[in-house]
Parts: C-alpha cells; sequence; structure tokens
C-alpha cells in the first residue's frame, strides 16, 4: 500500500524536475530516481522469499510449522489446476461484493438523511449505538438459525458487518459539508432536496468513498470468519478445512489468496474513485 | 418606490446571560442601479446587515422590504457573493455558473447558453470546464459573480469580496466590477473595511457607526464616473476620503473601548 503511494508520488514529481534540469546526465539521473523505489521494493520482496525459502531449505524450522514458498507454489499450482483456488476466491468475492454493495446501498442515503435531518437523527440513533458495538461475528448464531449456512447467511454477515461503520462513516462525511457552500446553493434558490442531490451527497462524497474502502477491509475480515464457521467453500473454508488436514501449506496458500484478492480489488476500487470525483483529480 | 429599505431595523444575539447588541435601529433605503458602499470598523454589524437582506438570519425587530414585501426567508432575488467564493468543487465553472437557473428549472441548453455569456463576461471563456481548484483566487470570485449574475438577482450582495486577494488582483478585480456591475446594471450593497475601494466604486458611502451599527454618515460620491485607480490622487477624491476617514477613525477607537470595557468585565474570555 505505501509503495503504491510512494510510486505513485514519484511519477507526478519527475516531470517537473526533469524539465529544470535539461542535461542528458541529469535525465538518466531522474530516469534512475523514478526507478529506485520500485527496485528497492521488489529487492526488499525477493530477500523477504529467499530468507524464509532458506530457512525451510536448511531444516531451521519443520515443514509443518512453516512450510517455505516453494511448497506453498506447488500446492497453488494444484489447486489451481483442478480449479478449487479460483472457486474459493470467487465465493468469497463474490459474497464481501453483494454483501458490502447492500450495506452502502441502505447505509449511504440513509446517511445522507441521518446527517441532514435532526428528527431521522433521532429515531434511528439509538438503534445504532445498540448495533454498532456489535462485532459481526456476533451474528453468526443467531444468521445461522434464521438462515442456515447458505448464501444469504453469507451476505448477512458481511452486510452485519460493514453497515454500522459505513452508516457512521456517511453521517459524519454529510456534516463535514462546508456550511458555506450549502449556504450559497440556498442563495441561489435550491430546495432541500436539490442542496441534498446538488451539494451534500458530492460535498460527502470524497469522505464517504475513503470511508467505504475502510469498509471493505472489514467487509473482508467478516467473510473469511464466517466461512470458517460454517462453509463448504471460500478462502476462508480453505484455510479452516486445511488446518484440519494438517495442510499448512493450504493454509498459507490461502492467506496469500486473500491478501493478492484484497489488493486487486483495492486497485479496482481506486479506479472507481477517480470516476466518482474528478473534481479531486489534482489534489492526488 | 426603493428597491431595498431598512425599517428600524435591530438585531441581537443572547450570549448567557448578556445581550449582544449587533445592529440598532439602522434605517436606510437603496434605489434600484445604486450601487452603495457600507463601511465600518470591524465587529460594527456589517455582515449581519448582509446576511439579513440575504434571508441567512432574521432581524430581531424591525424589518427590510424588497420592492416594498418584507424579506423573510432565504431569497435567490438576493445574489450573494461571498469573500471566500463557496464554490462547488466539485462542479466545473460552467455548472456552477449554470446551477441557478438549473434550480430554477430551465433548459440544460439554455441555461448553458447564458451562463457562456456571463462567463465571457467576467472574463473566464476557455476555462468552462475546470474546476475551481484549478483556478486562481482572482478567477474564482470572477466565477462568483458571474454564478450571482447569471441568475439575475434584483441587488448583488458582497460581503468584502476582494478582501481574500493580493493587493494588485484586488484592484484589476474592483475595475471589473465596475465594468461588469455597469454593463448588467445591476444594484449593489458592498461591504468594506477599505476606504479606498468603497471610494472607487460607490455612488453612496454608508459609514456606520461601531457595535451597535446604526448610520453614522450617509454620503454621496460625486466623483465622475468612469472611475479608474488613478483617480484616487483627485482632489475631490481626497477630500471625501478625509471625511470618511475622520468619520471611521472616531468609531474605531470607540470599538476598541468598547472591547476593551467588555473584556474587563469578562477577564476569562479570550478575544479572538
Amino acid at each position: 500500500m505505501s509503495v503504491d503511494i510512494e510510486s505513485a508520488r514519484l511519477t507526478t514529481d519527475v516531470p517537473a524536475a526533469e524539465a529544470e534540469m535539461p542535461t542528458e546526465n541529469a535525465d538518466l539521473l531522474s530516469k534512475l530516481r523514478r526507478y529506485r523505489n520500485l527496485l528497492i521494493s521488489i529487492f526488499s520482496v525477493v530477500t523477504f522469499i529467499s530468507v524464509w525459502e532458506l530457512v525451510g531449505r536448511l531444516g531451521l524450522v519443520s515443514p509443518v510449522f512453516l512450510p517455505s514458498p516453494s511448497l506453498i507454489y506447488r500446492e497453488g499450482v494444484m489447486l489451481f489446476q483442478n480449479g478449487v483456488i479460483q472457486t474459493d476466491i470467487l465465493a468469497s468475492t463474490r459474497r464481501v461484493l453483494v454483501g458490502f454493495g447492500i450495506s452502502a446501498a441502505v447505509a449511504v442515503p440513509l446517511g445522507l438523511l441521518m446527517g441532514t435531518s435532526e428528527t431521522l437523527k433521532a429515531i434511528f440513533d439509538p438503534i445504532l449505538s445498540i448495533i454498532r458495538p456489535l462485532p459481526a461475528l456476533s451474528w453468526i448464531p443467531l444468521s445461522m438459525l434464521w438462515l442456515g449456512i447458505g448464501e444469504s447467511q453469507k451476505y448477512a454477515i458481511v452486510f452485519m458487518g460493514a453497515f454500522a461503520p459505513t452508516l457512521v462513516y456517511v453521517i459524519d462525511a454529510t456534516r463535514r459539508v462546508d456550511p458555506l457552500v450549502i449556504k450559497a446553493a440556498k442563495n441561489l434558490g435550491a430546495s432541500r432536496l436539490a442542496v441534498l442531490r446538488e451539494v451534500i451527497l458530492p460535498g460527502a462524497m470524497p469522505n464517504i468513498i475513503s470511508g467505504l474502502k475502510v469498509v471493505l477491509a472489514v467487509a473482508w475480515t467478516c467473510i473469511i470468519s464466517a466461512e470458517m464457521v460454517g462453509a463448504s467453500n471460500g478462502l476462508g473454508y480453505r484455510i479452516w478445512s486445511a488446518k484440519d488436514w494438517g495442510n499448512t501449506p493450504q493454509v498459507l496458500l490461502g492467506m496469500v489468496g486473500i491478501s493478492l484478492t484484497v489488493l486487486v480489488i483495492d486497485t479496482i476500487f481506486k479506479k472507481v474513485e477517480e470516476k466518482l470525483i474528478p473534481w479531486e483529480r489534482n489534489r492526488r | 418606490m426603493s428597491l431595498i429599505v431598512f425599517e428600524n431595523v435591530s438585531k441581537w444575539y443572547v450570549d448567557g446571560k448578556t445581550r449582544i447588541q449587533a445592529v440598532d435601529n439602522f434605517n436606510l433605503s437603496i434605489e434600484k442601479g445604486e450601487f452603495v458602499c457600507i463601511v465600518g470598523a470591524s465587529g460594527c454589524g456589517k455582515s449581519t446587515l448582509l446576511n439579513m437582506v440575504a434571508g441567512f438570519i432574521k432581524p430581531s425587530s424591525g424589518r427590510i422590504l424588497l420592492n416594498g414585501e418584507p424579506i423573510t426567508g432565504i431569497d435567490p432575488r438576493c445574489g450573494m457573493i461571498f469573500q471566500n467564493y463557496a464554490l462547488f468543487p466539485w462542479k466545473t465553472v460552467l455548472g456552477n455558473v449554470e446551477f441557478g437557473l438549473k434550480m430554477k428549472g430551465v433548459p440544460k441548453k439554455e441555461r448553458q447558453k447564458v451562463a457562456r455569456e456571463y462567463i465571457s463576461m467576467v472574463g473566464l471563456s476557455g476555462f468552462e470546464n475546470s474546476y475551481p481548484s484549478e483556478l486562481s483566487g482572482g478567477m474564482k470570485q470572477r466565477v462568483t459573480i458571474a454564478r450571482a449574475l447569471a441568475n439575475d438577482p434584483e441587488i448583488l450582495l458582497m460581503d468584502e469580496p476582494f478582501a481574500a486577494l493580493d493587493a494588485m488582483t484586488r484592484q484589476v478585480m474592483q475595475e471589473e466590477l465596475l465594468r461588469i456591475v455597469d454593463e448588467s446594471n445591476k444594484t449593489t450593497l458592498f461591504i468594506t473595511h477599505s476606504i479606498d475601494e468603497a471610494l472607487l466604486l460607490a455612488d453612496r458611502v454608508i459609514i456606520m457607526s461601531a457595535r451597535p451599527g446604526r448610520v453614522k454618515q450617509d454620503l454621496t460620491i460625486d466623483l465622475p464616473r468612469p472611475r479608474h485607480v488613478s483617480d484616487q490622487l483627485s482632489e475631490r477624491y481626497l477630500e471625501l476620503k478625509n471625511t470618511i476617514w475622520s468619520s471611521v477613525e472616531e468609531e474605531v477607537l470607540h470599538n476598541m473601548l468598547i472591547t476593551y470595557g467588555e473584556n474587563n468585565r469578562q477577564p476569562k474570555r479570550k478575544l479572538a
């Protein structure tokens, strides 16, 4: 994550620096600087994996406790060839996105209303403050009783994990909208509804989106745990069942799978963010 | 009939047990097409007056009439121009300027045509698709002026609109404003604490007393138009400036005494 930010900043900074130093030498230097951090990052990853591999090869730690990267890779190839890992990734991703999506679809409009109407806030606030401290996992028994261990139970767990934090983020974002801009809109003849649609929603959007990014990570925590407790596929299930069979490489493979999937989804989310708030383009 | 009439307007705030009188028995009539500047020491209730005309706050007593009818709420006929621009950061220049017309339900094609006219009037053609964050302070204030004008208000309310700009930009904007107001023939109520700004722009200068704000002096500025910055060297200009300054100076000193006195009574409160 931090590596990503670093490299992004470098690519924007460098052209200006190049313009100041027109000589070939400086050009080369700036090119080198551009790749410097990337090279360092690659080096750091390679070193980390090599040391880990070496620890396994030299027999310093038993592979049952910590299998070496090559063993995990072999396990990965096998699970990939019979399609297991793809099914797991797709299942978990779908559960996260559906639960998260439904939660956002309900929490964003509700949060906008609660942030702007004292009455609605008074109605829903007590309920929110009771639900909010409950970890999503505490809903697992009840959700199983009501919904079994099918897909809808998974969606429900993600929903319960994502809903309250999303609502809190949206209410907060709504209240941070510059009151002067709201005044200006009213002065130009905007009705209450127009203020909500034209001013408060876009004004709160940057903060809503950064809130949603945090909640997305929470949603992943929820689904992995829910799958560990009761599921027949998914990354959480894969890790848990591998543990039962004493298959440590598969446990670690599942963890790597989670990591990579979340990274990919984060990247997609960033693209969506750029589309949703184009006016922030020169602040990034 | 006057366009705007202040009828015995008073405004006070209650802070704990003390009542703070911001404006006291303010009376003023503004004719259509006039450019009126209100000058006064800081804290004399100038902004309070403007906010009452815009309908953001209500007078505690008295009333403000627009075309003979009292102002009861936020009224788009009184177009406000804020010192801090208050542009919509998520809208382009065009989106900002057409906003008022959009709220009136004017079809897209038509309102964009009108918006472009005003963007060109304030000299920002070519920046229609820029976002406010990509503009300088002076350009932002031009957008705000275009946005207010596109909505065709009866009166422009300007609350120290150029105070946040650097001295040179400020001078350019003052001359631009003269041209724009002349072209659009708008009545303007302009608040400033710069005597030079008031003398350059106004047909009438209203000097307010220190808190509580009242009309202390109502001065007709008979300097010939069109005016330029160079007029600031003329004899009549200096004469007027002197008159205003001696009047304002008294109030500034008075204001300092009020503040000092208050501070003495409530030693725990810090002054901003």
